[in-house]
């Protein structure tokens, strides 16, 4: 009966998107670390996530939404202009670290939100 | 062990290398005179090799997909041979009053400090959104 407070959609897919974005951070830690090291292929969360979480979504079931789970995966959309190899460029990985950051800030946001309102009907005060 | 930063792994082990590189870059700068080393022969300049290491990830076993760490594979003597310059009064100058002087461009290793720095810049920026990341994670609830 309890499980029921915290298996509402939109609380469940703001809890995996978190789950994404600490993913990418990783992700993005790694491609900055390496940016330099020759042949070394960026990794980014695998797009087959964000394709998997719309679907269960759209079907609205609890158990589907849990049943994601981020991947980390090789980047093959990025290509490189560089002699070595490197598929990392540190303009566009600082964005995509700056805009992870935001991402997650947002998603904070929508889990606590969802917790506080479970704690205002609760307790019947704001 | 849980890893409260996200990515520290990889960014500590980069700040690591970054470092090292910066060693070698200001090593060169201060041998770009050095006619007589420890083997008597004239400076032979250096550079570092990155290499990415792959992270211990219990649960992830596709090769390639998980987070990767970087180290220095080598430090690598540059093989470009000696520039002779014309100084017979120098006392490590030969029969004809050449010196062997390494070949090192200032130009060349500023270039290579300024990357190393940058790259370290941008190492140090994922440690501080990772940590206000953390944060932002452990106010999760609060009012």
């Amino acid at each position: 009966m309890i499980d029921a407070l915290f298996s509402q959609p939109n609380y469940l897919a703001a809890k995996k998107m978190l789950d994404c974005t600490v993913l990418r951070h990783e992700a993005i830690a790694s491609n900055l670390a390496n940016v330099e090291t020759p042949n070394y292929k960026r990794l980014d969360v695998a797009p087959s996530f964000e394709t998997q979480l719309q679907q269960a979504i759209t079907t609205g079931d609890p158990q589907q939404i849990a049943s994601t789970q981020p991947e980390l995966a090789v980047d093959t959309q990025a290509t490189s202009g560089r002699a070595d190899g490197n598929t990392v460029l540190l303009e566009t990985e600082m964005m995509k670290l700056n805009q992870n950051m935001v991402e997650h800030t947002l998603e904070t946001q929508l889990v606590s939100g969802a917790l506080q309102k479970l704690r205002t009907a609760i307790t019947g005060q704001i | 062990m849980i890893n409260i930063l996200p990515g520290i792994d990889s960014t500590s082990a980069a700040l690591n290398a970054e470092r090292i590189r910066m060693d070698v870059v200001s090593e060169n700068i201060a041998n770009v005179n050095t006619t007589r080393g420890l083997d008597g022969k004239p400076y032979q300049r250096e550079q570092v090799v990155f290499e990415s290491v792959l992270q211990a990830q219990q649960n992830s076993d596709a090769l390639g997909s998980a987070p990767q760490t970087v180290q220095i594979a080598r430090i690598e003597k540059d093989q470009r041979p000696p520039i002779m310059v014309y100084n017979p009064s120098h006392p490590d100058a030969n029969a004809q009053g050449m010196v062997a002087m390494p070949d090192i461009s200032i130009p060349e290793e500023m270039v290579d400090m300024i990357a190393a720095s940058r790259a370290f810049e941008a190492n140090l920026a994922v440690v501080k959104d990772a940590r206000a990341m953390a944060m932002e994670t452990l106010s999760i609830g609060k009012h």
